[in-house]
């Protein structure tokens, strides 16, 4: 699903390259669940971000779904977002000014799903993470937990191929980490969704099914993890 | 989606109340002022576009200087009554041509009398010959305009008129009595037709057009005058310029055969550029183009400057507020990029709440402008309305393109800013672009500041001018001073004598209010001068209490004084003589030689604006080249209680004139009115100085707001290393004020040369002071400093545990 060649990111400064990411190579298959580990400043989520199209990388290329997608155009890029890549953010982001309903909606509304389908999508989401009874709140009279299950119910709104994750629980405590942790892994097993996430935590990683070590720039090691 | 959108624009509106308010609040100002600007101009245009025939409508002007207010020549509408036949026997394009009188302003109206009624003074009536109907295309309501005013001693009532004085328009055949002057006999004239009051407003208004028979007759003598208004209706097809041109040529030809009767030299007239001049101009253009005062638009550009100024301070307010708040949006951004959102689709959702800002400022501008606009009609003497504006389909389309104008100039920066972030970073939780378009938003509050700065300066300047004027010396006594609108008549002003109070009764052609200027050549040692001479009673000049430099005045010992003594004024002094006094100048009359001796110079006074110089004046009793129709009877009072007076010499008006009610103002009023126009332009300033210098804090307050909020956490850091409360205040005013006083730095020239246009406008003004520049200043950094520092001071209180617990 994603195929990624000879990846480097640098930022020319004053005539010197920093490298935030050396020669990153590598395959992430339909269904899989990866996790992407290593120290502050390793290059995480610089990778994670080229996964998602939020950054070019400076040399190298990149395909997803077979497309070769280094320099895409902004429409190509969005039909992206719209159909194939569900983000989910460590701060949540979820827009103040809107419910948990409009928030879950939005995605929906922007592919122009028809308002009986949305209806019944966001039931059954909201129906599935047990947030029923706050739909009608805004994002500031809820947990963090409770946050991040609107965060990743809005990802999943528009039936993504792939979840990108950065540091989905770095803002939670254990137990409500480990509840999340297990919805992805749910999703991944259950649904298919192929999900990478950026994560400090070695027990997060546990519950993917691969994990990348990544030490400035550069992949020192690509695990799987036999459950 | 737009529903979704709509939603989160007033969610968010409401969570940023008072910046919403200060947004909304603002904008509303700024398109009152311009919309009632809007209002404004729409009346001044609309004049004499009440039905699509005037369009064929001419009127004539010729060039003269009679009744001139500097004694030059001028294009006038007041006109020779034979130019009238000129143009109709000469112009074959010409289809009619009426003469009407012109307005004098010597007296407020007629008096008409209906039966045995009380007399009253209507005003607005005119007189006209019988073609005034085939050249105004009035709509007949009675009678018809082919037949109107085919007999003398007729009379056409707008209908308005018509229901005031029978309340009915029924009143074809009725008579009506006019006195024109208070010992006149009177004219019986017969109602021959009503007309509709039309839409929009004319230049040529009446209440009543007369045919008197009066604007019929053209002078015998070629040495006499009839002077009058002329119109002409041309064929739609008619070419004005080659109308203009055989006009030219036509009257050419007239000069110099008048001038040859009149024993005159066409050459020795017009010499010097000196040309003779007649064309006809159409009648769309003659209010755009009144002769000697300024043009609506002349006057209202300060105006349309000031209210334009405002609009913009408005509008940089909401940009301003606009790009600082898009920190607390850029999240909403960042997502929402990540959820594929074009970026036309955000800047469309931003523009939404830009004009959803806007269209509730468009509803309180209405609300504002149904509040203001009574005492805006009483400041500017129009008669305007919102909703029953006869354009009001026109206002609503001008009102939907401002509030478009509005929406892409507020709206259109801000959401191309937001659209424009970057969501790697804003996610991130970095807002370091957020700090892009800072050096816009100085540029912007450098802006308004310079506009409002100006205008505090402008003010300081204005009002030392309207203070050395309302204190200057006019160079007579106006205090206990009466004018009554009349001639001068000698045993009406021996009986006003006998009353106890009354010092002196006279008349002067030229006194405050009513000064009518006659050119004149004088001789002087072999050298001529132009002089301007004034015809006084005896009495005229002790009573205006002038002041005397050399010599004496008139008195009735001296024999002579009736014949041809002369009294000049500084001004004319000073063009003769150091000494004048006992020598004499002489006048040329046809072939004689007239001499008259200087026998008192008198001290400059004032009968003008403070706009206009004195001119150099002639002042004789006889009527050697002066003229006794004066409209002014002079009272000078010797004691305060002048209501008392005047109520006996209304006493005596109304035995000596029981037909013709009496006129009179104090000179004291006469001096105020004067000065009113002045005075109006300066409170407008104030105002508007006022909304702009309040608009402009409004903007520094929620500015700084944003600016105290983030930066935060510099604000906790260095409390953290330990600033105190003052320094941290000091820290965050510092570069407000820095921009305040490059404000100040550029509003200065700026005003200088501003006011310095103004000032040179008066003939007697102040000098340029300083200090208006050196409080403006203190002012302005005084009060920004204040502003500022409310919001720096709650930064500065604020816990540092709080701002420096997340990252």
């Amino acid at each position: 699903m994603i195929q990624l060649n000879n990846i480097e990111k640098y930022y020319a400064n004053k005539g010197i390259k920093n490298y935030v990411l050396r020669l990153v190579t590598t395959t992430i298959k339909q269904g899989e669940f990866v996790s992407i580990m290593g120290p502050s400043g390793a290059g995480k989520s610089t990778l994670l971000n080229i996964i998602g199209m939020l950054e070019e990388p400076t040399y190298g290329s990149y395909e997803f779904l077979g497309e070769d997608v280094t320099s895409l155009n902004e429409r190509k890029r969005i039909e992206l977002y719209r159909n194939h890549i569900g983000f989910v953010f460590q701060a949540y982001h979820l827009i103040d000014e809107m419910t948990v309903y409009e928030n879950i909606e939005a995605p929906l509304l922007y592919k122009k799903v028809g308002s009986s389908e949305r209806a019944s999508r966001i039931a059954d989401l909201l129906d599935r993470f047990n947030i029923v009874a706050k739909k009608d709140l805004f994002p500031n009279q809820l947990s963090g937990g409770q946050q991040q299950l609107v965060g990743i119910a809005r990802a999943l709104a528009a039936q993504p191929s792939i979840i990108l994750a950065d540091e989905p629980t770095g803002n939670l405590q254990s137990a409500q980490a480990e509840e999340i942790m297990t919805l992805f892994k749910k999703l991944n097993q259950e649904d298919g969704i192929t999900i990478i996430q950026v994560t400090h935590s070695e027990k997060n990683a546990q519950y993917g099914n691969r994990i990348l070590h990544i030490a400035d720039g550069v992949v020192k090691e690509d695990v799987a993890i036999l459950s | 989606m737009f529903k979704l959108n709509l939603k989160i624009a007033l969610r968010s509106l409401f969570k940023n109340k008072v910046y919403a308010a200060i947004n909304i609040g603002g904008l509303a100002i700024g398109l009152t002022a311009f919309v009632l600007m809007l209002l404004y101009i729409n009346h001044e245009e609309s004049y004499d576009t009440w039905s699509p025939d005037l369009k064929n409508v001419y009127q004539v002007r010729e060039k003269h200087s009679f009744f001139s207010p500097d004694n030059e020549d001028h294009w006038q509408e007041v006109n020779d009554s034979r130019m009238a036949n000129l143009v109709r026997e000469n112009i074959p394009q010409a289809l009619a041509v009426t003469r009407v009188t012109a307005d004098w302003g010597f007296s407020s109206g007629y008096s008409v009398k209906i039966a045995h009624a009380n007399p009253i003074m209507v005003t607005g009536m005119k007189d006209a010959d019988s073609s005034f109907f085939q050249v105004f295309p009035y709509e007949f309501l009675q009678g018809d305009s082919e037949s109107a005013l085919n007999a003398p001693k007729s009379v056409v009532l707008k209908e308005s008129l018509a229901r005031k004085l029978f309340g009915t328009e029924k009143v074809l055949g009725k008579t009506l009595k006019v006195l024109m002057w208070r010992n006149d006999p009177g004219t019986d004239l017969t109602i021959t037709g009503v007309v509709a009051d039309p839409e929009t407003p004319q230049s040529v208004s009446f209440n009543a057009l007369m045919r008197t028979g009066e604007e019929d007759k053209v002078p015998e003598s070629a040495s006499n005058f009839h002077y009058c208004q002329i119109y002409a209706r041309l064929n739609p097809v008619a070419d004005t310029v080659s109308v203009n041109q055989s006009l030219l040529k036509v009257y050419t030809d007239h000069q110099k055969k008048s001038l040859i009767k009149r024993k005159l030299e066409y050459n020795e007239i017009y010499k010097n550029g000196k040309i003779p001049g007649l064309k006809v101009i159409p009648l769309q253009d003659v209010h755009l183009n009144p002769p000697f005062k300024l043009s609506w638009i002349e006057k209202l550009r300060p105006v349309m400057g000031i209210s334009i100024f405002l609009l913009v301070i408005s509008i940089i307010n909401f940009v301003n507020l606009a790009t600082a708040q898009s920190v607390q949006r850029a999240k909403e951004v960042g997502v929402k990029k990540v959820l594929g959102v074009y970026k036309r689709e955000l800047i469309a959702q931003f523009l939404l709440e830009s004009a959803l800002q806007s269209i509730i400022s468009l509803f309180l501008c209405v609300v504002l402008i149904e509040v203001v606009l009574p005492s805006f009609k009483h400041h500017f003497n129009v008669q305007l309305s919102f909703w029953l504006n006869p354009q009001l389909k026109m206002m609503l389309t001008q009102l939907f393109g401002l509030f478009s104008l509005v929406t892409l100039l507020a709206g259109f920066y801000p959401s191309w800013v937001l659209s424009n972030y970057n969501p790697v970073a804003v996610l991130k939780g970095s807002y370091e672009s957020g700090l892009k378009g800072v050096l816009l938003r100085n540029a912007l509050v450098v802006f308004q500041f310079v506009i409002s700065i100006t205008f505090i300066i402008a003010i300081g300047i204005m009002h030392k001018q309207s203070q050395f004027i309302s204190n200057k010396d006019l160079g007579f006594e106006r205090g206990e001073l009466v004018n009554i609108k009349t001639n001068y008549d000698e045993s009406f002003a021996e009986k006003l004598r006998r009353i106890p109070g009354v010092q002196y009764v006279a008349t002067t052609t030229q006194v405050m209010g009513n000064a009518f200027n006659v050119p004149e050549e004088i001789m002087y040692k072999g050298k001529s001068i132009n002089m301007n001479t004034v015809t006084v009673s005896m009495d005229a000049l002790p009573s205006l209490g002038v002041k005397v430099l050399q010599g004496r005045l008139f008195a009735k010992t001296y024999k002579q004084d009736t014949i041809n003594t002369v009294i000049l004024n500084e001004a004319a002094a000073n063009l003769i003589d150091e000494k004048p006094v006992g020598k004499s100048y002489n006048i040329k009359d046809g072939n004689k030689s007239l001499v008259f001796q200087i026998v008192g110079v008198i001290k400059n006074y004032h009968n003008e604006g403070f706009d206009k110089a004195v001119l150099p004046t002639i002042y004789k009793v006889t009527h050697l080249g002066g003229m006794s129709s004066t409209n002014n009877l002079l009272l000078r009072l010797n004691t305060s209680n002048t209501g008392e007076i005047m109520r006996k010499v209304q006493l005596e008006w109304k035995q000596a004139y029981p037909d013709y009610p009496m006129e009179y103002k104090t000179m004291d009023d006469i001096f105020a009115d004067l000065l009113t126009e002045n005075k109006r332009f300066l409170n407008m300033i104030i105002l508007f100085s006022i909304l702009s210098v309040s608009l402009s804090l409004l903007g520094l307050f929620a500015l700084s707001t944003f600016v105290a909020k983030r930066r935060t956490k510099e604000v906790a850091v260095r409390k953290v290393l330990g600033a105190s409360n003052l320094q941290i205040i000091n820290l965050l005013n510092r570069s407000f004020l820095v921009l305040v006083l490059i404000a100040n730095l550029i509003s200065w020239p700026i005003a200088y040369i501003l006011v310095k246009k103004w000032l040179d406008g008066f003939a007697y003004r102040i000098d340029m002071p300083v200090y208006p520049f050196l409080m403006a200043t203190i002012v302005s950094v005084v009060i920004s400093a204040l502003t500022v520092s409310i919001q720096a001071r709650k930064a500065a209180n604020g816990n540092p545990v709080h701002a420096l617990k997340y990252e």
